[in-house]
């Protein structure tokens, strides 16, 4: 009854009516997946344009090498205790001299005396020199730890750089290709339905053609319609 | 003219759904006429214009020089068929809009008498006063009027106006978006549920969880649940989340929502119109009697076009409260524990006490 109805309100024959229902739902689809397919291209582009910033996780990473230093580099050479013994035998000697004097020693006995006190202070000397020696010999161990730091720092911060790179590196090609696929997915998916649609209208349309040729063949007749 | 169309186009839905036309006696017992004739009525006189036109052309009895008139004229009366049909095909595509059943009432009525008239409702036909003619104008264009009680003047709509629209992407007639969908589909893309909780179909499973991500802990690492009152002195816990958070992860997705939203103001302002307004829900719609309309803060298709941008930022606002309060609450809301020991009814007093007493504990106040 609708049908009878509609063909009234259309006129024509009734390929026509059945071919404009089509082709009218299949327009209406195909404006859908139209507008489908710009929404979630706007969504998708907002998306993109607000995502956070793909930060580097070692950009941070600071050069620490400042910080390495010797611990031995400046050790100073324990004179103090030289020089109480150094004075202390000075003391010694001098009371020594005084009661050799008392005593009315002799030259002899002055002699040995300061050859006592060279002997002491050359024992004072060697022993400075040992204590030389040995902060020498920590120091350049001191050097060398320094060193083998250093190149450690070097090489954490040169994979550090390494990893960061890669990182952002990985995390922007996995996004892209992400987006890619998104996107192609979307534009596959709404040009489907566009193209069912624009198939199903092309089709209500040829059977529209074939009714109007039928309705309007009173007007062919007379000459009319592509004659 | 928009209170007038929320006015006319209420009272059109529900004469149209209503059966009272069967009880107008009026109506049944006269013959409704229906025919309108489009086609026949558009084309009666155009086989003697034809056949004259290119009688002149063939015998070079043109009025215009090198018959370029009468050459547009036939050329034109050649292609008017199919551009009839696509005209036809393409405002009734538009006009079903308005049988939509969240049609922004908003809308212009005429339309809806317009879309009654050619679906052969009851009450619009001839009889009942109305009419409806196709006219093959001069520039190739053809032009549909209807004229009738509910038209204060006629109604016309231009088919060339009509293609510019739907290639500028626009329509005659906004078409309200299906907000719920859109809203479930976002509920799987904020990534505050587990990959685990989305199905193949893109929705939530049931009994879907937002993420423990979210959930507020105490400092000792313990999820710090809120004790519900279960009435007869028992209690139960369930999940207290982390809103801000919460908020701060949905909202640029909710905002991409909106852009893409605005990639058609109408169909926005159809939404604003029919749900985000009012902050209504699908549901809450389906059970208005006058569905859905944001009344006298609707947006007017004819005023309020282009979108101005404090009106973008309300809806951008009003539909992320929408969202929260009419999707993602339900998640917030009285979640049971997945733990089983704690999601137990315990002793509401006991429960209390000791929650008051850990207060203490970890304050250093006792």
């Amino acid at each position: 009854m609708a049908g009878i109805v509609t063909a009234s309100i259309i006129g024509g024959v009734g390929s026509i009516v059945g071919g404009l229902f089509a082709s009218g739902s299949a327009k209406k689809a195909k404006r859908a997946a139209e507008r489908e397919k710009s929404r979630l291209k706007a969504k998708l582009s907002n998306l993109e344009a607000n995502r956070q910033e793909i930060i580097n996780p070692y950009e941070g990473v600071q050069d620490l090498s400042s910080m390495i230093s010797n611990p031995f580099a400046n050790l100073s050479v324990a004179t103090g205790a030289a020089e109480i013994k150094i004075e202390q035998a000075d003391i010694s000697l001098a009371n020594t001299l005084d009661t050799i004097r008392q005593t009315g020693g002799g030259a002899g006995g002055a002699t040995a005396l300061a050859q006592a006190a060279l002997q002491s202070k050359k024992g004072v000397s060697a022993s400075i020199e040992a204590q030389e020696k040995a902060n020498e010999d920590k120091k350049a161990r001191g050097q060398q730890f320094m060193e083998q730091r250093a190149v450690a720092e070097a090489e954490r911060l040169q994979t550090a750089d390494v990893k960061g790179e890669a990182f952002v590196y990985g995390e922007r090609e996995k996004r892209e290709q992400q987006q890619l696929d998104r996107t192609a997915s979307l534009i596959g998916m709404a040009e489907t339905v566009r193209a069912q649609s624009q198939a199903d209208q092309t089709s209500a349309t040829l059977g529209m053609i074939g009714g109007i040729t039928d309705s309007l063949s009173g007007i062919a007749s007379g000459g009319g319609f592509g004659g | 003219m928009k209170n007038e169309n929320l006015s006319k186009n209420l009272y059109l839905r529900q004469f149209n759904e209503s059966n009272a036309i069967a009880y107008s006696k009026a109506f049944v017992s006269n013959a409704s006429n229906y025919n309108f004739q489009l086609l026949d009525n558009a084309y009666r006189n155009a086989g003697k214009i034809y056949a004259n036109l290119k009688i002149a052309v063939e015998t070079n009895k043109c009025q215009s020089e090198h018959c370029s008139v009468e050459l547009l004229q036939l050329k034109q009366l050649e292609e008017a068929p199919q551009i009839s049909l696509n005209f036809l095909s393409s405002l009734m595509a538009e006009l079903s809009v308005t049988d939509e059943p969240n049609f922004d009432l908003n809308n212009d009525y005429r339309y809806t008498v317009a879309s009654s008239l050619m679906s052969g409702k009851p009450g619009y036909s001839k009889t009942d006063g109305y009419n409806a003619y196709l006219d093959l104008l001069p520039d190739g264009s053809q032009q549909i009027v209807f004229t009738g009680p509910a038209f204060y003047m006629p109604l016309i709509v231009n088919s060339s106006a009509l293609s510019s629209l739907a290639i500028s992407n626009s329509s005659l007639i906004a078409s309200t978006p299906d907000i719920n969908s859109e809203m479930l589909r976002l509920l799987t893309e904020i990534n505050v549920f587990a990959a685990d909780a989305v199905d193949q179909e893109g929705g939530l499973k049931p009994g879907a969880k937002i993420t423990e991500e979210y959930v507020m802990m105490n400092t000792d690492g313990s999820v710090d649940y809120e004790i519900i009152d279960l009435g007869n002195g028992k209690g139960r816990n369930v999940f207290k989340y982390d809103i801000d958070k919460i908020e701060k992860k949905v909202t640029p997705f909710i905002n991409a929502e909106v852009a893409g939203l605005m990639s058609s103001e109408q169909d926005a302002v159809a939404a604003w119109n029919v749900y985000i307004s009012k902050g209504t829900s699908v549901e809450e719609n389906a059970q208005m009697v006058q569905n859905a309309n944001a009344g006298s803060s609707s947006w007017s298709y004819e005023e309020d076009l282009p979108l101005q941008q404090d009106k973008k930022v309300l809806f951008e606002t009003k539909y992320k409260e929408y969202f929260m309060n009419n999707y993602l609450k339900q998640f917030i809301t009285n979640q049971i524990p997945t733990v089983k020991e704690d999601a137990a009814v315990f002793d509401l007093a006991e429960a209390k006490k000791a929650k008051a007493q850990k207060f203490l504990k970890d304050n250093n106040l006792n």
